[in-house]
């Protein structure tokens, strides 16, 4: 067996876990889009979206981005606000990319996720193996994502063919909620940490706050400025 | 159509070009093993949790107001809110928390 085959047993028998995450997270987000996004082609921007962005929070939101066409400046907020921790995730991977050639750093570091990164930091392979594990890694995890939000689309386009909007409309009826319920599983592993409760209750009262203020469609401004002031009046508390 | 697609492609390519970005801020910056300053460590470890709390009041809102009004259809987002967070307390698997209060969620309101 060469060394790229057992690299690849090895990646594939780490990804596992991913494949059961993404395919099925990813088709529940491909579905929502083909049912509630009222956007054409939903196979086809699911394919390049989850492509692209390879983030759960991000191709949930990409349905209401297009339901309601949300200004481009809140959107790039948003993504700014929910992707930002990637650019603390790279910092320990500097080293360990060192041995990467210039393609494959370029598409390593375009794939963090929560879980590849999670999966790629506990590895104790080395150098140049280290790398190609990485690598194949990543590309496993990435393809599940795409797959699994690709094929969820077509499906529900599919379903959207097979019956009547009508009946479609009453039985897709609260699919919306597995979003809301995507934030919350979040928010309940990150408030089960210490650290994680501060910033969840500032976050929390300035999105309600906002919201009321504001409503929803022009909430989220203001609310990330509110937070990022609470954040720096509070250093002196907070930061140890 | 046109313009949803066009819409659609917007978000694509900007969204796309800020993940990017943002992942490979720290190789571009710190490439030469450089510690960012204490403020930006202080920032992004308190972004992420304060971030998904607003997306969920943001969601909790977003969710479609019942046509017919009874306690049931009303306290539904609560009733699923509740039930996700507490399998997710317990279980500690997402996906049966998620699938399980969609569905609660789902049977309330229709």
């Amino acid at each position: 067996m060469t060394t790229r085959t057992m690299l690849f047993k090895l990646a594939f028998v780490d990804s596992i876990p991913v494949l059961m995450g993404y395919s099925t997270m990813g088709f529940a987000a491909g579905m929502l889009l083909a049912v509630q996004g009222e956007i054409a082609w939903a196979p086809f921007w699911g394919m390049v979206t989850s492509a692209a962005f390879e983030s759960g929070p991000l191709q949930y939101l990409f349905v209401d981005w297009v339901r309601t066409t949300l200004a481009i400046g809140s959107v790039l907020l948003v993504t700014l606000c929910v992707n930002f921790r990637y650019s603390l995730y790279g910092l320990s991977l500097i080293e360990r990319f060192q041995c990467a050639s210039r393609w494959q750093k370029a598409y390593l570091i375009g794939t963090i996720t929560d879980e590849t990164y999670a999966i790629q930091t506990s590895s104790r392979l080395t150098g140049k193996r280290y790398v190609t594990y990485c690598f194949l890694l990543t590309m496993l995890d990435h393809f599940y994502w795409i797959v699994g939000v690709t094929l969820g689309a077509a499906v529900g386009v599919l379903a959207k063919d097979l019956f009547s909007p009508e009946r479609m409309q009453s039985f897709t009826k609260g699919i919306d909620f597995s979003m809301t319920a995507l934030f919350l599983v979040i928010l309940t592993d990150q408030v089960r940490e210490r650290p994680g409760r501060i910033p969840a209750v500032i976050g929390f009262a300035a999105a309600l706050l906002s919201c009321l203020a504001f409503g929803r469609a022009n909430m989220l401004i203001p609310t990330v400025l509110a937070i990022l002031t609470a954040f720096l009046l509070l250093r002196r508390w907070l930061d140890d | 159509m046109t313009n949803k697609a066009g819409y659609a492609f917007t978000v694509l390519v900007t969204v796309g070009a800020l993940s990017y970005l943002l992942r490979a801020l720290p190789f571009l910056l710190f490439g030469g093993r450089k510690e960012p300053p204490q403020i930006v460590r202080y920032v992004g470890r308190m972004l992420s949790p304060a971030a998904i709390a607003m997306l969920v009041v943001y969601c909790f809102a977003g969710l479609s107001v019942p046509e017919i009004k009874t306690p049931i259809t009303l306290l539904a987002p609560y009733l699923a809110g509740v039930l996700t967070i507490a399998l997710q307390l317990w279980k500690r698997n997402p996906l049966i928390s998620i699938l399980l209060g969609t569905v609660l969620y789902m049977a309330l309101v229709q």
